[in-house]
């Protein structure tokens, strides 16, 4: 019989660590990496030696990148494997390392995501599909189309979704891992270079790299090693899901989106109303408003006044990208599906500092990728 | 200089842009029926009069109608590629959102220029670029027809053409 995470042993998150997420620099991807997983380790009062599987989401960094960064801590012979799912590979490696613990695999297991820019090699440009654009729709064009789509049929304004980024940008200036820190008003959003339709530059998330680790351990685990019970927090959901042929819906994103996280919702038995935060995939304003509504967090069409009303800002009534998210915390690619679980979890543990959602006890994290695949965990504190 | 106009219409350049019919001017207006060539081939002809039917797939087993074609299985029913034929698309549809491109790396072509999202009359959702460079004039919802614009020459000197979209003219 097909079970879910929740069916299976308890997984918590017990530790955390990043690399601020920055601009292309020489630092090489081992420094990022291990930057964050000493700093996980530290958080969970844990020594490597007790972590028994190793799980790094990366995209761009190519062949084999686990061993030649995670050796430093010591050669320990855990099994190591790197997780490609496009923006999803850091959310797909928190994944596999919850599934390795939930299974009994493990007791304590690591997911690290980490990234630099760099040449991007893609299956999909290798189908031999062509179609009538190729590669004169990128990402930000599939986006504008959307957004033109969107303020048409609801009378939605361009400055409206800029407001995203507005939102996103003062969340970000508080975040010490984001790589833009510094609050920018709509009129900036708005004069900035015109990318893509209405979509402007700071309404599109930056290139960088980074790096973002977190430890995931049992029961079992948090007794025997003495782990501080009252900071791990619980994941009640694990979906993936991978986009369907949809006779009727045009945007298969917010489709994927709806689908995967109204089977998260039923594995944790809650409603969108419950989820005191959360983080998603915000790589173009738009992103925001169309995941807000298809997840059940308002109607169609009245995100934009949702945000207006102040009800996504953090004291709203669900805290949408406290950490600045994509746009302003950034997308280095791997590590940012693992980014948003340290975020969640810094949030429902009470110590986010300027950024604290208050009363923050349930929290999902959503990731999409190329293909497309949707990623949807949800932490909950006290579960 | 006197243009021979029956040359032009017997060369299939006969378009509507930006609402009017024009005549798609050739690099080389004196040379007749010149050799056309199709940029993308196997998704449509390069000398098609009126409006320029696509080559999408169809699945015989169920039904799905689908753009660009392939032939590696049904993404529907998963039937194999034994199931799936060629389907003529008309090249009629409705605008279903527009966006103009500002930045674009590649050499073949300058931005800005405007990429429409066109559902197809046959079912197919595709994109395409538009042949107004902006997106004046342009109202989701618009019906849209297909036609083919001057794409440079090759190296033997061949016409290039390239599919693009065009607001439909009123009764079409």
């Amino acid at each position: 019989m097909k079970k879910n995470l929740r069916d299976m042993r308890p997984v918590y998150v017990v530790g955390i660590g990043l690399h601020r997420y920055q601009r292309l620099s020489e630092t090489p991807y081992v420094t990022l990496g291990l930057t964050a997983v000493r700093e996980a380790l530290a958080d969970a009062a844990l020594e490597w030696r007790s972590v028994q599987s190793a799980y790094t989401g990366t995209a761009l960094i190519g062949m084999a990148a686990s061993r030649p960064m995670l050796r430093h801590l010591g050669a320990t012979g855990i099994p190591m494997a790197q997780v490609e799912n496009a923006s999803a590979s850091g959310s797909t490696a928190f994944r596999q390392a919850c599934i390795d613990v939930a299974s009994g695999l493990t007791d304590v297991s690591l997911a690290v995501g980490v990234d630099k820019p760099g040449p991007v090699a893609m299956a999909p440009g290798k189908t031999r599909m062509r179609d009538l654009v190729g590669s004169r729709v990128v990402p930000f064009t599939h986006f504008a189309l959307l957004t033109q789509e969107y303020m048409t049929r609801y009378g939605v304004s361009a400055e409206q979704v800029a407001q995203v980024a507005v939102k996103n940008n003062r969340n970000g200036a508080n975040n010490p891992y984001a790589q833009r820190q510094k609050a920018v008003t709509l009129a900036e959003v708005m004069s900035g270079p015109a990318i893509s339709g209405s979509l402007t530059r700071l309404q599109c998330c930056p290139v960088g790299e980074g790096a973002a680790a977190v430890i995931v351990a049992s029961d079992d685990a948090i007794a025997d090693l003495g782990i501080d019970r009252s900071r791990a927090v619980k994941v009640i959901a694990s979906v993936t899901k991978t986009e369907q042929v949809y006779r009727d819906a045009k945007n298969f994103d917010a489709e994927l989106t709806r689908e995967t996280v109204e089977q998260a919702y039923r594995e944790a038995g809650i409603a969108p109303g419950d989820l005191d935060l959360m983080e998603l995939h915000d790589a173009f304003t738009i992103e925001e408003l169309l995941y807000t509504e298809a997840m059940g967090l308002c109607a169609p069409g009245e995100a934009a006044g949702a945000i207006a009303a102040g009800d996504f800002d953090i004291g709203g009534r669900c805290a949408v990208s406290a950490s600045g998210g994509l746009l302003a915390m950034g997308h280095p690619i791997g590590p940012t599906g693992a980014g948003q679980i340290a975020e969640i979890t810094r949030q429902l543990r009470g110590e986010a500092g300027v950024r604290q959602q208050p009363n923050a006890k349930t929290a999902l994290a959503h990731m999409v990728g190329v293909g497309a695949v949707c990623v949807v965990h949800i932490l909950q504190k006290g579960a | 200089m006197a243009i021979d106009a029956e040359r032009y219409i017997l060369a299939g350049q006969h378009a509507s842009i930006d609402g009017r019919k024009q005549f798609v001017v050739f690099s080389r207006p004196e040379k007749f029926m010149p050799n056309q060539k199709a940029v993308h081939p196997e998704l449509y002809s390069p000398d098609s009069a009126g409006i320029p039917s696509l080559t999408g797939g169809k699945c015989r087993a169920c039904g799905y109608v689908f753009f660009p074609p392939q032939r590696y299985g049904c993404e529907s029913c998963g039937a194999p590629p034994e199931k799936l034929e060629a389907a003529e698309l008309r090249g009629c549809g409705r605008l279903h959102s527009y966006a103009t491109v500002h930045l674009y790396q590649g050499k073949d072509i300058e931005a800005p220029f405007t990429v429409g999202l066109i559902v197809l009359d046959e079912g197919p959702a595709i994109r395409s670029l538009l042949t107004s460079r902006t997106d004046d004039g342009l109202t989701i919802g618009d019906r849209m027809n297909s036609v083919l614009v001057a794409a440079g020459t090759d190296p033997d000197g061949n016409q290039m053409v390239e599919l693009r979209f065009a607001r439909a003219e009123a009764g079409r």
